[in-house]
């Protein structure tokens, strides 16, 4: 940690938790492999998928061609757009329960599937297992999110098993697109150990059991994911359509608030109001914990993905990132209320696991933070004068009603 | 009959697997337990693990990645390579957790310590890793180091590889770039009392095909290519059918016990 | 049912967590220690083995387990050499300087030679029957040795073809030593590790 260096273009440094490295000029893997974004032929590649997908198409029309996973936010609307409407593939979607649900995140996935009149299986699990589960893991290494991260990505394998669809459409490979672990040529596919690696931090869902007491087989073993023999058996097969088309995430979701009406929110903590509109608590709570264990945030992300795309200036960016990274976090207390903690013991458990490396305890409560925005400026710069966060548009809020709580999936009205 | 290997190859750089190309390019993978834990899932016959800059910078052996590597229990081969000096500290790699160790600087700064090591640890522990290219038909060895390349006659190879039970020949300027091991190399190399691997730029069945063929060949080391698609050892195995290799297996934990 | 215990001597040569990690994925229990009491409450020994002969002959006199385990092979206990393991049961070594060894199985440590080392993936081969390890000829296990089994033929149980005939099994009563690595042998290995174990038992 203490060799920790940052990208001379965007925001990253080498202490990036899925792995960076600096060429000889100071510029990471992720700005290096975004340069081909701009060589590559995306014809030829849109061509080259085309060919991939070609077996896959059925022969009848009474069977699936692919599942898709989707939410209510994150790029689900121009995957299924580009496999639908471009691709012509017949679809599967799969969708997996994160209790954290937004209102508007509900609605936007109603319209995705009604829209693009597309069927769609949902996993729900059942709150009991869901909230031991997060309660250990948020215990023990600081996430809240494993069992979402989990289910998100063993969830279509299954299906896919179960369904015997063999090919998984998904977006973009995180990996590759924040830190270029992948040049888009390599044509990387889905696998179980980048899953066991970056998604869930090391943990399978058997490392769990072995690893923590409180939890049980009848608690894990719907994580599981599926031996090789079946993944084989099947032929199961994931696929990112960031491999074959020029992944733009601002661009792509306001071509969809235009398409289909998708709904976007405003944030506090980042100047990006098209992603992650359907959780209460990803750019919250669970974004305050990443702040903690990486010493930065999402709105980090949204930074450096802006910079390359040659929309901000790395000066700018980082005045942004100062600012938008230390806003308060809202919907704690529905939270607490989910899990069945006081915001007392929560906050105790989040303390935890601040790294040492980026915040220094000066007091009983009181903490100095030093981490990557501080470490390459200590200064601040106004933010007023940056027009950049106007330019994202919120069509829409996160909740409707005054209690701001969780969507319970299913339940119905009232 | 001795079964021909393929080997998985994972590079080593600040304690993090990475893509390596052309000894000069770095793309981050993630932890290395997480791939090794995957290529002894998917049944590869052997891990070589290296953890490159460690002799650059005099740091030593790896140790702590040794000692996670040896919490996974995992049960394939481990080859370890990374700064070994001295015969303490490779002796203390398979003490810790490797089965063999392979070693670049070693063979050209003490041929001492290697035969010390083949005393110790039995020659069949040792694999010697030679970066080599081709100049104008001239073998040529890259100092990793120094960062240059200079000559290398064809019995300083063969002494230095019968210090050893494998020679590792490394196509150190192709490593990393699909299909496109420098053959031409091969045929330039003498013949040696010991077997080869081959490593660098090695991503086809018409390669491992050809390379396999070759009596002298014992086996063919694979690093980034190993990452790109699930089940990537089966699948290579899969069409080398007619190849002397165990056969691919896919994990199946019902184990039967008759 | 009681489950059966295995017991890994350790002579401090060399890491156990793979033998470790087969033998709990087969259920049994296991034990590794290098006091008779311990490994008197186990119901096979395992004498695992890395490095060269004469070292490993010198860390077991200092542990003062020679006599142990020449013992526990007097009354007939399950013993399982593996590796350099196997090569310690025999009379003697001719690795570095000529060692003596346990003396469980008669018959010598001898160079390969020609080849110089046997490495990797290889078949075995039946030569003479033996009810603890029916099923596993043909099987594929990893080797890694300079230095093999020469013997009587009445001892030699299974061989591997690599340039000539290499002893990889050996059995004398209740002494079994294996040339290859079981724990490195994928399922393959962990597959006939669990059948040695369960036959040397109702043997």
């Amino acid at each position: 940690m203490n060799d920790l260096k940052f990208c001379k273009r965007c925001l990253y440094s080498t202490a990036h938790p899925l792995g960076l490295t600096l060429d000889d000029e100071g510029v990471c893997s992720g700005c290096r492999i975004h340069e081909e974004k701009d060589m590559l032929d995306w014809n030829d590649r849109w061509a080259k998928l085309k060919e991939i997908v070609k077996p896959y198409r059925s022969k009848d029309s009474n069977s699936y061609d692919c599942i898709v996973p989707v939410s209510g936010a994150q790029d689900s609307y121009f995957i299924v757009h580009m496999v639908k409407e471009r691709l012509g593939l017949n679809p599967l979607l799969v969708t997996y329960n994160k209790y954290f649900n937004t209102p508007l995140g509900i609605k936007n996935l109603a319209n995705l599937r009604i829209k693009l009149n597309c069927d769609i299986l949902f996993q729900n699990l059942n709150p009991h297992i869901v909230r031991k589960i997060t309660k250990t893991t948020l215990r023990q290494f600081g996430s809240m999110y494993w069992p979402i991260l989990a289910g998100q990505t063993v969830f279509p394998v299954q299906t896919a098993v179960r369904y015997k669809v063999p090919l998984i459409i998904w977006g973009a490979h995180q990996g590759l697109e924040q830190v270029g672990m992948f040049s888009h040529e390599h044509e990387v596919e889905m696998s179980r150990r980048y899953r066991k690696d970056h998604d869930l931090m090391g943990y399978e869902a058997d490392d769990l059991l072995s690893i923590f007491d409180t939890l049980s087989e009848e608690d894990i073993w719907q994580y599981r994911y599926p031996e090789d023999d079946k993944l084989n058996t099947i032929g199961v097969r994931g696929i990112y359509l960031g491999n074959y088309v020029r992944w733009d995430p601002k661009a792509q979701h306001e071509q969809m608030i235009k398409l289909y009406d998708y709904r976007t929110a405003n944030f506090n903590r980042t100047f990006d109001s098209y992603d992650y509109v359907d959780c209460f608590n990803y750019m919250g709570l669970h974004d305050l914990l990443k702040l903690y264990k990486s010493g930065y945030s999402k709105v980090t992300d949204h930074a450096s993905r802006e910079i390359r795309h040659g929309r901000l200036s790395r000066d700018d960016a980082l005045a942004l990132v100062k600012h938008y990274e230390q806003q308060p976090v809202k919907y704690i207390e529905q939270f607490c209320d989910w899990l069945g903690i006081t915001p007392r013991s929560l906050n105790f458990m989040m303390d935890q696991h601040r790294n040492e490396f980026f915040w220094t305890k000066v007091g009983p409560q009181e903490w100095v933070f030093n981490g990557g925005s501080v470490l390459q400026d200590k200064n601040t710069k106004n933010i007023s004068s940056i027009a950049f966060d106007k330019d994202f548009l919120a069509t829409d809020s996160l909740k409707y009603n005054l209690n701001n709580k969780y969507i319970t999936i299913g339940k119905g009205w009232p | 009959m001795l079964k021909k290997r393929l080997i998985g190859m994972v590079v080593v750089k600040n304690g993090w697997a990475v893509q390596s190309f052309g000894y000069k390019k770095y793309l981050p993978l993630g932890k290395p337990e997480c791939i090794v834990e995957n290529l002894d899932r998917w049944g590869a016959d052997e891990i070589i693990v290296i953890s490159i800059d460690r002799s650059k910078d005099n740091l030593g052996p790896d140790f702590d990645l040794l000692q996670r590597l040896a919490k996974l229990g995992i049960d394939t081969p481990i080859v370890y390579g990374g700064g070994i000096r001295s015969v303490e500290e490779g002796v203390k790699v398979i003490q810790v957790c490797a089965d063999r160790i392979c070693f670049d600087a070693l063979l050209h700064s003490n041929l001492n310590v290697v035969n010390e090591l083949a005393a110790s640890l039995g020659v069949q522990a040792l694999i010697g890793v030679t970066p080599l290219s081709l100049n104008d038909e001239e073998v040529e060895l890259f100092d990793y180091q120094a960062g240059t390349t200079k000559i290398i006659k064809s019995d300083e190879l063969i002494k230095i590889s019968n210090t050893v039970s494998e020679l590792l020949v490394v196509d150190w300027r192709n490593e990393g770039q699909p299909d496109s091991f420098d053959f031409n190399l091969i045929d330039r190399l003498p013949s040696f009392n010991v077997p080869l691997i081959l490593f660098g730029g090695i991503s086809t069945v018409k390669q491992m095909q050809a390379l396999f063929s070759n009596e002298n060949i014992s086996a063919v080391a694979v690093g980034n290519f190993l990452n790109y698609k699930e089940h990537a050892i089966q699948n290579f195995k899969e069409r080398l059918t007619d190849m002397p290799l165990r056969t691919a297996k896919y994990e199946n934990s019902i184990i039967e016990i008759s | 049912m009681s489950r059966i215990t295995i017991g890994i001597v350790d002579y401090e040569l060399g890491n156990h967590a793979s033998l470790l990690h087969s033998l709990k994925k087969l259920n049994y229990r296991v034990l590794v220690s290098d006091e008779p009491s311990v490994l008197d409450q186990t119901d096979v020994l395992i004498l695992p083995g890395v490095g060269a002969f004469p070292m490993a002959m010198k860390a077991l006199k200092e542990k003062k387990l020679v006599s142990y385990l020449q013992q526990q092979a007097q009354i007939n206990r399950p013993i399982i050499g593996i590796c350099l393991g196997m090569q310690l049961l025999t009379e003697a070594s001719y690795e570095g300087r000529y060692t003596k060894g346990l003396g469980l199985i008669p018959g010598e440590t001898i160079e390969l030679a020609e080849p110089l080392s046997h490495i990797g993936w290889n078949n075995i081969d039946r030569v003479n029957s033996d009810s603890i390890l029916e099923g596993v000829e043909g099987k594929v296990f990893y080797f890694n040795h300079s230095f093999a089994y020469e013997g009587p033929s009445s001892y030699i149980k299974f061989t591997a073809n690599h340039k000539k005939k290499i002893t990889v099994i050996v059995r004398h009563g209740s002494v079994v030593g294996l040339q290859f690595h079981p724990e490195k042998s994928q399922a393959a290995g962990r597959e006939l590790l669990n059948k040695l174990i369960i036959g040397m038992i109702d043997a």
